[in-house]
């Protein structure tokens, strides 16, 4: 009986060499296999890679470009917004180093003097100050007011530069107001050190307040003295400490200021007042009635 | 057929070369943990085109041998072999794993064939049937014990011999021997009966043996 299979014969058959197909054709079939799995050497890079691969490139070359020198720019707009601030404190001090009769002035005040002319800070004010500058030390603060600007809003973040530019005028004003802040906060002690930062604006208020109307708040002194001598003393002290725009004030006006003591009869003072005068103007040539 | 003959007699001084086919191959394989046929398919529908490498690799010589056989011309069989190929890379998203790969791709091979003998005018090539009663007809022959010896010789033989054969018996041989298919996996490819596809081998095994037996005229 004949099997379908028969292993001699398949023997004998599998002796013979294998067919080969010719090199083109496994090439052929191959590139094709490629081509169409899509990794062949010529779909290395899709259709839409090869089209837009330079362009999207190109793009993102200038889109990472530029947003690095955004940040660049923002970065150094931020430090220069640091390094104007911080000539905010260093001119405070400046001032008071440059400026030593108004410390002078009000070392050589007494307590009774000093007492109408500018009351203490009443306890909750100094609370929250010392509440504020604890928080600064020990950096659990709401995110820290820029210096000058007084904000209690302000989100740290890098700022824009028309901000900037604000905050550097606002800025300025601050840091001419932060001797007279000294000033009037510690008084009693009359020590003069570097107002804290964070107080500036309302120094600044308060100075420009003085400047615009040294007469009114030296008014506004005399009428909280109580007795005749107590308002004496207030207008002195008052028109002294209206006397901060001596900072400002010209070496002839100064003199004028001086002249009006000397009518006034005051010599204590036009001694005192032309000592800081010589010590201020040393090279300055006195006029003949002062000498 | 007389083209078929002429390629499918081994020239004479051939060396014979031994590779490993069917079963041997796939027990190897599994030895080696090499993933399937199958599997190789799916990966390659899925874009692996080293999948796709491998399994030509392991089909290319049986495929080609199994068509240039059949039509015993190299340029209309490496024709056919491309085309074959290029219907497995386009059929490379539809395929699904439900039969052997060799089944399915032996079944293409198959209806290219068919396809190519109608464009030719040989469409009853392959429809050729015997009847059971030729087929009683062969003895179980014992294959002569000088071509035993002689291997050489007698491979030149069976091809000539199986040149000889009618083309649906040849094309049951050859999915046997060059595909490794079971006469199910036969049955199916070529789109007839289990005992069609029987009957088919066991005509193409007794006519081989018979060449096997005497000695040459």
């Amino acid at each position: 009986m004949i099997e379908p299979r028969d292993e001699e014969l398949s023997r004998i058959y599998r002796d013979a060499q294998a067919p080969v197909p010719p090199q083109r054709v496994d090439d052929n079939i191959l590139a094709a296999s490629r081509r169409v799995a899509g990794v062949g050497p010529r779909s290395a890079r899709s259709g839409f890679a090869r089209r837009w691969g330079t362009p999207v490139a190109l793009a993102a070359t200038v889109v990472v470009t530029f947003t690095l020198t955004l940040v660049a720019f923002e970065q150094r707009t931020g430090m220069d917004t640091a390094m104007s601030e911080a000539p905010v404190a260093n001119r405070a001090s400046n001032v008071l180093s440059v400026e030593p009769k108004l410390a002078d002035r009000l070392e050589s005040l007494s307590p009774a003097e000093l007492q109408p002319a500018a009351p203490t800070p009443t306890r909750p004010a100094v609370a929250a100050r010392r509440d504020r500058s604890e928080q600064r030390a020990t950096g659990n603060a709401a995110p820290s007011v820029p210096l000058g600007t007084g904000r209690p809003d302000f989100v740290p973040e890098v700022p824009r530069t028309s901000e900037v530019l604000r905050k550097r005028e606002e800025a300025k004003p601050a840091a001419a107001a932060a001797p007279a802040t000294n000033l009037q906060s510690n008084e009693g002690s009359a020590v003069a050190q570097p107002a804290p930062l964070p107080e500036a604006p309302r120094s600044a208020e308060t100075l420009r307040q003085m400047q615009r109307a040294p007469a009114a708040a030296a008014g506004s002194l005399r009428d909280s003295a109580s007795t005749p001598q107590a308002a004496d003393a207030v207008s002195g002290v008052a028109s002294r400490l209206a006397a901060p725009e001596v900072k400002e004030r010209t070496p002839e006006k100064w003199l004028e200021d001086i002249r009006r003591l000397k009518t006034e009869g005051k010599t204590a003072e036009l001694e005192r007042e032309l000592n800081e005068f010589k010590k201020r103007y040393p090279d300055y040539r006195l006029p003949e009635d002062l000498r | 057929m007389s083209d078929c003959a002429s390629i499918l007699s081994l020239p004479a001084g051939a060396l014979p070369v031994q590779h490993h086919r069917g079963a041997e191959a796939l027990h190897l394989r599994r030895m080696r943990g090499e993933a399937s046929d199958e599997e190789l398919m799916l990966r390659y529908g899925k874009g692996d085109a080293g999948a796709f490498e491998a399994l030509y690799r392991r089909h290319r010589l049986p495929l080609y041998g199994f068509l240039l056989r059949q039509v015993g011309n190299a340029d209309t069989a490496s024709e056919l072999f491309q085309d074959l190929w290029m219907r497995v890379v386009n059929s490379r998203g539809r395929y699904e794993a439900r039969a052997k790969f060799t089944s399915w791709v032996y079944a293409i091979a198959h209806n290219r064939l068919m396809d190519f003998y109608r464009a030719n005018g040989r469409a009853s090539f392959l429809g050729h049937e015997e009847s059971e009663s030729v087929l009683e007809d062969l003895p179980a022959v014992e294959i002569a014990p000088d071509l035993r010896l002689d291997r050489q010789r007698a491979m030149e033989r069976l091809y000539a011999a199986l040149a000889q054969l009618p083309g649906a018996q040849r094309e049951a041989f050859l999915l046997q021997q060059e595909g490794e298919l079971s006469l199910e996996e036969i049955a199916e490819a070529t789109g007839v009966s289990r005992e069609t596809a029987k009957s088919r081998l066991r005509y193409a095994v007794a006519k081989l043996r018979a060449s096997l037996v005497g000695r040459e005229s």
